[in-house]
């Protein structure tokens, strides 16, 4: 979800890794997330107060850590699945419930938050973050931009300097929100429409990837469909750059932590989801994620350039048109199809 | 009489010990997964990944067109990113060819020291990470890159060309990536080259154009085929280069295997597409090699 590419978490990552992950019992801890999806000093902070060896591996997308778990990996004792993955993974058996609504600083956690079809009480799994998919764009070449309409514009007169993301429910869910349809729509009609609106604009994109903030800094790209976690690039660099979730409405992802059934360390686990909840620790995790809060309290302990970004912190008549996806079941087959009719034409 | 039996026996056993490693090896990485595979492909895809064990025959329809029902529909498509995959491999296969051929002949006229100089820098990319090399390229073909700039400020061209994300520009990482493969049996075939055959023909009063072709060619073709053979399969099932250079708006077969395991969750597609091109890329090495074989035996007789 939130590619940066910058490598110094990785390193954390690998020297936390490297930390013995063969000592005692009780005092260790496997963390299975996303690459560069937590702040290594939250990290640091729990190992030291509880005396406990964490260890971290990432994954790149939500169906890879499906498969990995589903072909029988073990030793990790919480994953950071999107909230339709929470749901498949709760519906096949790989998670246990935490009981993480009963514990203290339960109450800081935002019940708009708890989006699980499967969990609606919060008893596997603890909201960890949530963010718009936007646009990021390069303010010297688009001053200012404020909707989809005005990226597809920009496209039609310069052809090949947009990027969308190479995902199949994004970029088909751009096609959605355009027609006004759900982002989770099982309509063939709608996914066609869909289909067709974005095989109109293939021409004029110059590519579907993830890997575009250096593109879109250095001006090769004016700008990119991508992830609220640009924010952290564009506040580096303001006059330059720019984020912005687009007036038509857009997706937005939450994951959860949750518990796998398979945990060898579950007490540890669950100390560890107790101590994300903790204001101070949301809002220093979050100042590195730039990404949408859950913790009500935490937000309270943003810095200003976080807590007013209409992208990070947007206000209501904003949030409202953000949809986040189901998971489809069988129907996925869909988008699937239409998706490799997209790439091919 | 039995001593000579005991000598056989002991070279067959010898023999055996020495094969067995990778005949093992073989069996246990190759040819079980591709049982797995080739059983996958006729299974129905699971809900989330995975397989149900139903007999499912319908992934093959939805890419040749039969057999269907009511849930597979034929889609041309596939066919059609197949054909474009083979474009692309065909044209790295002559691209490199182009590169290698005459650079062989001027490596194996060289002496010493510097022939195997000129050896070390062919295989030098090898050390390098192969992301990092194909990275490298999208830093030189990018609008502000390396070639755009040249090219603008030479006054050639006013704005940037669209280098990247084209066909193009997966075809150049292509050859690039590839050229080594190419290189080194097409070395190996003209560097014994017998010169005195050559000499031969220009004395019996052939031209240049007539030497190379009834002569150097015909000599060094099995060099040539060889390395088309070995870069014409990596490089119809690559999918790094496409992505990373063709901005994934460039579609190969490789690409859409990667996709049907993950994004789609649709192993046994994913299956079927896989073990297609692969009895297709069968069907054209065996075809090709049947036929230098009957060339071959020609020219003896």
């Amino acid at each position: 979800m939130k590619r940066i590419s910058t490598s110094k978490l990785a390193t954390a990552a690998a020297a936390l890794t490297l930390v013995a992950p063969m000592a005692s019992a009780e005092g260790n801890l496997a963390l299975y997330n996303w690459g560069e999806y937590i702040n290594p000093e939250v990290i640091e902070k729990f190992s030291e107060e509880f005396d406990v060896e964490v260890t971290l591996d990432t994954y790149s997308t939500n169906e890879e850590l499906l498969a990995r778990l589903q072909a029988g990996a073990t030793g990790y004792d919480l994953v950071w699945p999107s909230v339709h993955m929470h749901d498949i993974m709760q519906k096949t058996g790989l998670l246990q419930p935490s009981g993480v609504n009963k514990m203290p600083g339960f109450e800081n956690i935002d019940p708009g938050s708890i989006r699980s079809k499967e969990d609606p009480n919060a008893e596997y799994c603890l909201p960890y973050a949530w963010g718009a998919v936007g646009i990021f764009y390069n303010k010297e070449l688009i001053p200012e931009l404020t909707s989809w309409q005005q990226f597809f514009d920009y496209a039609k007169e310069n052809p090949g300097r947009v990027t969308m993301l190479d995902d199949l429910r994004e970029t088909i869910g751009v096609g959605l929100i355009m027609n006004g349809n759900s982002v989770n729509s099982t309509d063939k009609d709608e996914i066609a429409a869909a289909e067709q609106f974005i095989l109109e604009q293939k021409p004029n994109i110059g590519a579907f990837r993830y890997d575009i903030l250096p593109l879109v800094t250095s001006g090769d790209m004016a700008a990119s469909h991508w992830y609220v976690g640009a924010v952290l690039n564009a506040n580096q660099n303001p006059d330059l750059l720019g984020f912005v979730v687009p007036e038509e409405g857009a997706t937005m992802y939450q994951e959860d932590i949750c518990l796998l059934a398979s945990a060898p360390n579950p007490d540890n686990a669950k100390l560890f989801m107790q101590f994300m909840m903790r204001p101070d620790i949301s809002a220093l995790n979050t100042e590195r994620l730039t990404n949408g809060s859950v913790n009500t309290a935490a937000i309270e302990l943003l810095p200003e350039e976080l807590k007013g970004h209409p992208a990070v912190n947007p206000p209501a008549d904003v949030r409202a048109k953000l949809q986040i996806f189901d998971d489809l079941g069988k129907d996925l087959k869909l988008y699937t199809r239409s998706w490799d009719r997209i790439k091919t034409n | 009489m039995t001593s000579s039996d005991t000598i056989l026996k002991r070279k067959r056993r010898s023999l055996i010990l020495l094969l067995a490693p990778f005949t093992v090896m073989l069996s246990v990485f190759f040819l079980v997964p591709l049982g797995i595979m080739m059983v996958y492909s006729f299974l129905e895809p699971g809900l989330y990944g995975g397989v149900e064990w139903n007999w499912y025959p319908y992934n093959y329809g939805r890419i040749i067109g039969w057999p269907l029902n009511d849930y597979e529909e034929f889609e041309p498509i596939y066919l059609k990113i197949f054909l474009n995959s083979l474009q692309i491999a065909i044209m790295t296969v002559i691209g490199t060819f182009v590169i290698c051929y005459p650079a062989a002949f001027w490596v194996s006229r060289m002496q010493g020291a510097k022939k195997n100089l000129a050896l070390f820098m062919i295989t030098l990319p090898f050390f390098a990470n192969l992301l990092v090399r194909i990275y490298a390229w999208l830093l030189l073909l990018r609008p502000t890159g390396f070639f755009n700039t040249v090219l603008q400020s030479a006054g050639l061209i006013i704005e940037p060309l669209d280098l990247l994300f084209t066909n193009f520009s997966v075809i150049i990482g292509m050859v690039y990536i590839l050229t080594p493969f190419m290189f080194l049996p097409i070395y190996a075939n003209v560097e014994k080259l017998d010169y005195s055959m050559v000499r031969a023909s220009q004395d019996l009063g052939a031209n240049p154009l007539q030497t190379f072709r009834r002569v150097i060619l015909p000599l060094t073709a099995p060099g040539i085929i060889g390395g088309s053979v070995i870069v014409f399969i990596p490089a119809l099932g690559n999918f790094i280069v496409p992505s990373f250079l063709g901005g994934s708006k460039v579609q190969m077969t490789g690409n859409l295997i990667e996709r049907s395991f993950l994004q789609s969750r649709d192993w046994p597609f994913g299956a079927a597409l896989a073990l297609l091109i692969m009895a297709s890329v069968v069907v054209l090495v065996v075809f090709q090699l049947s036929r230098q074989a009957k060339a071959e035996a020609r020219g003896v007789s």
